[in-house]
């Protein structure tokens, strides 16, 4: 199990906690109830059998004719005076006509020079019916208040947590590159508030810095032109004027190869912030086949290399026309760049699916930076580092999925578009 | 031919016009906007070299006003800025060209001459050199009125050999030329040593022998 699975919900998690404490109140005090009232009524019940008891003797003492009412009320004389005695029993009741469960107290005295065992009881029904009806009753009312109290705790921490709730879903559609700040709702809960000053310091703050480096970029990459077309010009004058050797000529040109290294990096440095920047705006359907194949042409051109076309289906899809020739180019450059023998690349194209593969010798070590700017998994001198950055940043502005796999001594990369 | 280079960079001012006076062309400077404008309205030139980013306003006004006064000179932009609008715009606005910083000096001859070799400027579709002459319009090329078969690639190295005769041109910047942004790809440039060598054995073949090899590595289009 991952930590996001374990994740409750804030408001889940308080209704809970109510829950389960409600739960445990109810019965610890219907419990606690229970005993209280059973007590209360066996109190009453007995103080009720002693004052019949003490009639009864009163009765006798005044030679009146001993009363008897069995099963409530038994007088018998006995030879000797034993312990008084209270308890549970259960006897034939005439009038219910069948056994019944009666509370007995059982006295002895000595009235008039003579024993007597006096026997009074009392029905228990009568008092057990009480104790149910007391218990049943607590019990509904005390659900139905908690049921209340339920919801009204769940709307009230609705309510409350409302600003944050809304909140959190507007950090969620943050985005770095959006022009606008993000938009808090306001909250009079004081935490609320700091939180949400605290957000938008930290979210402008970011935004502002994130700006900034995409403008240093850009500046970098723009202010290095005009040097390098100095440099550029100059050497050319250079090569084209007396007096050289062949020394120098080679070290010169080697110059020339390193300027265009960095013409190469400032544009798609550039390239790349265009793409931030939602520059490509002019999204046209297009037949990927066709770009593909006329792509392969112009490669085949520059580059002695045989690049197998396999058509499994028709590739059409909306995007700008030139970062289509972009990706498809920075892809194959990358599989021409880094085959182990340049025969074996070839290019697949299914209804939704785009992939180049060339040979390698063993999988990358680290396919998850693969797609970073700047990485180089090789020490291939002439790459910039930068062609599957851009790969990467097509696809994410499409909404496109790329990935990379090692199978059958192959490294493949492939591009699904998920939205067809 | 008169050309006037209007480029706040003084160095890369002073550069383009050495390489191009070389061809016996008459350079003027326009180091800023003011510069540029005055000279603009007042001389005419066949040829005008334009930086968008001139340091006091923006080249694209230069263009505004060449057009404003129906001069009829030729125009390239040169922009550190490769953005795509910036040179709609520049072509719109009547350019002819337009290239990015930074730039080989060859690539640039061979732009100017392409431009100039459209029939608005009076230039023509033939190029000849000595028994070699080139067809730009049918992209064909013949020796001694023989045609002779060239790949794509071959015809644009011919080009822009002859279009830059004389100067030293190094693997790069032939590699630039004919494959742009993708002349990167390769470790070495012996795909241009391929290309170059079929073009020169096809024309010494037919009997011109003009591709020389400069200083170990690079060549040179000349007569002996």
């Amino acid at each position: 199990m991952t930590e996001t699975q374990k994740k409750t919900r804030l408001l889940r998690k308080t209704s809970k906690t109510f829950l389960w404490i409600s739960f445990l109140l109810m019965v610890v005090s219907t419990i606690a109830l229970y005993f209280y009232v059973r007590n209360l009524l066996q109190g009453e019940v007995e103080e009720e059998l002693r004052s019949t008891e003490a009639r009864v003797e009163r009765s006798i003492s005044k030679n009146n004719p001993i009363y008897q009412l069995p099963p409530m009320v038994e007088v018998k004389t006995v030879a000797s005076l034993g312990m008084e005695k209270l308890k549970d029993t259960v006897i034939f009741d005439p009038s219910q006509n069948e056994m019944e469960e009666f509370r007995e107290l059982t006295t002895f005295s000595a009235i008039n020079g003579k024993n007597y065992r006096i026997t009074v009881r009392a029905l228990i029904v009568e008092s057990e019916d009480i104790l149910i009806a007391v218990i049943v009753s607590y019990l509904i009312i005390i659900l139905l208040v908690f049921i209340f109290l339920f919801y009204l705790n769940k709307a009230r921490n609705q309510r409350l947590w409302h600003p944050f709730f809304t909140n959190l879903e507007a950090m969620k559609g943050f985005s770095l590159a959006s022009e606008k700040s993000i938009e808090l709702l306001e909250s009079d809960i004081l935490e609320f508030s700091e939180l949400n000053n605290e957000i938008t310091t930290l979210t402008d703050k970011v935004r502002t810095d994130y700006k900034n480096l995409k403008q240093y970029t850009e500046d970098v990459s723009h202010e290095m032109q005009t040097p390098l077309a100095i440099i550029q010009a100059k050497i050319e004058n250079i090569i084209n004027g007396d007096h050289l050797n062949d020394m120098q000529f080679g070290q010169l040109t080697s110059i020339q190869k390193d300027i265009q290294r960095l013409t190469q990096m400032n544009k798609r440095l550039t390239l790349l912030t265009k793409i931030e920047n939602q520059q490509f705006t002019n999204p046209e359907l297009l037949d990927l086949n066709d770009i593909a194949k006329q792509r392969i042409d112009t490669f085949s051109e520059i580059y002695p290399s045989n690049i197998k076309v396999i058509e499994r289906g028709r590739m059409h899809i909306k995007m700008d026309a030139y970062l289509a020739d972009v990706l498809i180019d920075n892809l194959l450059s990358n599989a021409l760049k880094h085959s182990v023998d340049q025969e074996s690349i070839s290019v697949e194209i299914g209804d939704q699916e785009f992939s180049v593969s060339n040979k390698g010798s063993q999988k990358l070590q680290n396919p998850e930076k693969l797609f970073s700017r700047f990485y180089r998994e090789s020490d291939h001198k002439k790459s910039t580092g930068l062609g599957l950055a851009i790969v990467k940043k097509i696809c994410d502005l499409y909404d496109f999925e790329q990935n990379y796999n090692f199978k059958n001594g192959k490294h493949i990369f492939k591009i699904t578009n998920k939205n067809g | 031919m008169k050309i006037l280079i209007a480029e706040d960079e003084i160095e890369l001012q002073k550069s383009m016009a050495v390489y191009l006076e070389r061809d016996g062309n008459i350079c003027e400077t326009a180091s800023d906007f003011e510069e540029a404008c005055y000279k603009v309205d007042l001389y005419e030139y066949d040829m005008l070299i334009l930086d968008i980013n001139l340091i006091t306003g923006s080249g694209l006004d230069v263009l505004k006003l060449l057009k404003k006064d129906k001069k009829d000179t030729a125009t390239i932009i040169i922009s550190a800025n490769n953005s795509l609008d910036d040179k709609l715009e520049g072509l719109d606005l009547g350019a002819d060209d337009y290239l990015t910083k930074p730039f080989h000096l060859a690539e640039l001859n061979s732009r100017i001459k392409a431009v100039l070799r459209r029939g608005k400027f009076g230039g023509t579709e033939r190029i000849e050199f000595n028994e070699i002459s080139i067809d730009t319009r049918s992209r064909a090329a013949y020796v001694n009125k023989k045609p002779i078969t060239l790949t794509r690639k071959e015809y644009d190295l011919l080009l822009f050999f002859v279009t830059n005769k004389g100067r030293v041109l190094s693997k790069e910047i032939i590699a630039e030329h004919l494959w742009g942004d993708h002349s990167d790809l390769a470790d070495n440039y012996d795909f241009v040593y391929v290309h170059i060598n079929n073009l020169r054995k096809k024309l010494t073949d037919a009997g011109a022998k003009y591709i020389k090899t400069a200083y170990g590595s690079g060549y040179k289009f000349m007569e002996d």
